[in-house]
């Protein structure tokens, strides 16, 4: 017995002794899209940092907080649309001002959403009170916009705006809910300027047979299709406005021009988001981009409901890191509503359901991507080789750095190292094309080589046929007949 | 028949060819059987050996079992399905010759493949209009040849040829369907006697 003790105790003090595992562990795993559609693993980019859920403030917790507006000085603005407020805070978790109008025209009913000027003007989408409310930088009410009167709007068209952009000309896009037919683009002095890049209704072969087979009454009864509603939007700072939309599979994250195309998938529907979706009652689930932001440095980031993940892309569309998802976790999300990202790249997620903010940080890792990210957009592809490289010894599964490296490398000319590295990113068109430059340079070098080559192969043809002919013609005479198919066998 | 003068009769003579092959018949059964899996392996090799350019899956996608699967069972449906509608409609080809005749049909994908795969390893992207065409051309090579074949086997004129192939894809169809139905019932009628087997093992 005391044997056992004594084992036993050796036993305990040696697992005391071992090293414990770090509790900071993700409850998601990083991944990337490789050009297969796989996803191999890779290092996180953003890490839960802390949550701001209100309990500890003098405002009170939040309730269904629905959008987030990071302004210049990193001080951000969060609709709190369950008060019926707007709390503008600073990343040291303190309330700066509430905008909270007790009674008067000012008073706010479920804004929705918030914009806020360079200047410190704030645009409230007051959805409950179906208007857009405007308060000056000292948080008093100044005036609003109301549903605009014009006979371009159906009659039933009804105004509720749930979010809101200022452009710098002075005009107002709103998303207005339920409204297909685009963003509602306003004047400044509150008029109605028409639709903003609508989208559009998609092919179906189904809906063509459909329509060719029913009957005229079969067809009334029919659900209209419509085109796809808008589901947020965002400024950047060069003007662009970027939109996310719901129930399409494509191009649901788009970035207009100032005529409303969409100029971010111009040459390619591109898929955003995961490609495989949880099914339900066998069929996946659309995903449901609700927010997206886009950083100094035109890194876009989006936010998807359906899988509670959040998704950052480069300014032309190539997938740099996932993190996020469904669950209870620090770090997991139960309704995501919006996001934003501060200056120094923190991200910050508001979380409906759970009333709460998530402050995600960046790893050094997406430090090293995005430095790189930023060099490459920028055309400046042999100075973003030296952090691919770097981020390549972190992660070798990073594609994008091995097509990065190799447009460098094929801009500096150096066709066959920029091969190898197409190669590796998987990247048949670029390998194509420094092979081509490989190519010509191959032949140049080689030319007497390769048109000796051939001349002499021809001569060697041209000779066995004369003399082969010649042969047949001295046997076919000796054996006093044609030498024609099958004759030497009869 | 020698093989090398056979594939060149094929390409060159096919009406000729067809034409023989239904009276001299030696061991054509055989050499129809070494045609097809030579054509398996001519695909598998040429998807093997085609240049990064132009290659769209990995080696680990490319399966031999899958690459046979596709050439051999169309090309058994076919003689069975278009053995069977042309005897229907007045046909003379014995089975035997149609199954040996599609085979040889294959001799232009045997012979061309493997060159064109090469080729992708020298040109790039920008000249895929070579690739695709040659590709394209050898494919329509393939297709005259059946249809050639339909016609001297069988001694059809040209309409009565279409209309049969037609047929026959229509019947290869229904091969297909009988062929997953049967599967589908075997697999119901073994998990029954599986389940059966089980329940009574837990009885007892």
């Amino acid at each position: 017995m005391r044997r056992y003790l004594r084992a036993a105790i050796v036993v305990l003090l040696g697992c005391a002794m071992l090293p414990i595992s770090a509790s900071a562990d993700s409850p998601y795993e990083g991944y990337i899209y490789d050009s297969l559609r796989n996803t191999p693993q890779s290092i996180n980019g953003y890490l839960y940092q802390d949550s701001i859920d209100g309990y500890d403030l003098e405002t009170g917790p939040f309730v269904e907080p629905s959008d987030i507006f990071v302004a210049e000085d990193d001080t951000f603005y969060i609709a709190d649309t369950g008060n019926n407020r707007i709390v503008r805070m600073d990343g040291d978790r303190n309330v700066i001002s509430v905008v909270a109008p007790e009674e008067g025209e000012g008073k706010l009913s479920s804004p929705k959403g918030v914009y806020v000027t360079e200047e410190g003007e704030l645009y409230v989408a007051d959805t409950g009170n179906q208007r857009i409310a405007r308060f000056d930088s000292y948080g008093r009410y100044v005036g609003q916009y109301s549903k605009p009167d014009s006979p371009l709007l159906e009659t039933g068209f009804t105004f509720s705006p749930s979010k809101v952009v200022f452009d710098k000309r002075g005009y107002l896009f709103a998303v207005s809910e339920g409204a297909h037919q685009g963003l509602v683009q306003l004047r400044p002095d509150g008029s109605f300027a028409g639709f903003f890049g609508a989208n559009h209704v998609e092919f179906s072969w189904t809906r063509l047979l459909v329509r060719y087979i029913a009957t005229k009454e079969q067809r009334d009864q029919l659900a209209s299709v419509r085109p796809p509603e808008f589901s947020n939007l965002f400024l950047d700072r060069e003007g662009f406005i970027y939109t996310t939309t719901f129930g399409i599979r494509a191009n649901q994250i788009k970035r207009l021009s100032a005529v409303g195309v969409d100029i971010l998938n111009l040459n390619e529907s591109r898929r955003y988001g995961d490609y495989r979706m949880p099914v339900e009652r066998w069929s996946s689930l659309f995903e449901a981009f609700v927010d997206v932001s886009v950083d100094a440095n035109g890194v876009i980031t989006a936010i998807d409901q359906t899988t509670g993940k959040a998704f950052q892309y480069d300014q032309l569309g190539n997938l740099l890191f996932v993190f996020g998802g469904l669950g209870n976790q620090n770090g997991l999300f139960m309704t995501p509503s919006a996001i934003d990202s501060m200056s120094d790249g923190t991200m910050l997620v508001v979380d409906k359901t759970r009333g709460r903010i998530d402050r995600f940080r960046t790893t050094p890792f997406a430090d090293k991507v995005h430095e790189a990210v930023k060099l490459y957009v920028e055309g400046k592809y042999e100075e973003a080789s030296v952090p691919w490289h770097e981020v390549l010894r972190m992660n070798s599964n990073y594609d994008l750095a091995y097509k990065s490296i190799g447009k460098a490398l094929y801009r500096a000319e150096r066709y066959e190292e920029a091969m190898t590295y197409f190669k590796a990113a998987k990247d048949r068109a670029g390998f194509s094309e420094a092979y081509l430059e490989y190519r010509k340079i191959f032949l140049r070098k080689h030319f007497d080589v390769i048109f000796g080559g051939i001349a002499l192969l021809y001569a060697l043809f041209k000779a066995y046929r004369y003399r082969r002919s010649r042969r047949r013609r001295a046997g076919g005479a000796a054996a006093g007949g044609g030498w024609k198919r099958g004759g030497a066998n009869l | 028949m020698k093989p090398l003068r056979m594939a060149r009769d094929v390409m060159l003579h096919p009406l000729e060819f067809f034409y023989d092959i239904q009276f001299v018949g030696r061991s054509k059964v055989v050499a129809a059987i070494a045609l097809v899996l030579l054509t398996v392996a001519v695909r598998v090799l040429s998807l093997t050996i085609t240049g990064f350019s132009y290659q769209t899956r990995e080696p680990y996608q490319i399966s031999v079992v899958l690459q046979a699967v596709w050439i051999i069972v169309p090309w058994l449906t076919w003689a069975v399905a278009n053995w069977g509608v042309s005897t229907i409609v007045d046909g003379e080809g014995k089975f035997v010759d149609v199954l040996s005749g599609s085979a040889f049909a294959f001799i232009p994908y045997v012979v061309f493949m493997l060159p064109i795969a090469v080729l992708t390893n020298v040109l790039s992207l920008s000249e895929s209009m070579i690739v695709s065409g040659l590709t394209a051309a050898v494919y329509l090579w393939v297709v005259m040849l059946v249809l050639m074949k339909v016609k001297v086997v069988h001694d059809f004129e040209l309409g009565k040829v279409v209309w049969i192939s037609l047929l026959t894809i229509a019947g290869m169809f229904v091969v297909w369907f009988i062929g997953l139905l049967v599967f589908g019932l075997v697999n119901q009628a073994f998990s029954f006697v599986i389940g059966l087997y089980k329940e009574l093992s837990f009885r007892w």
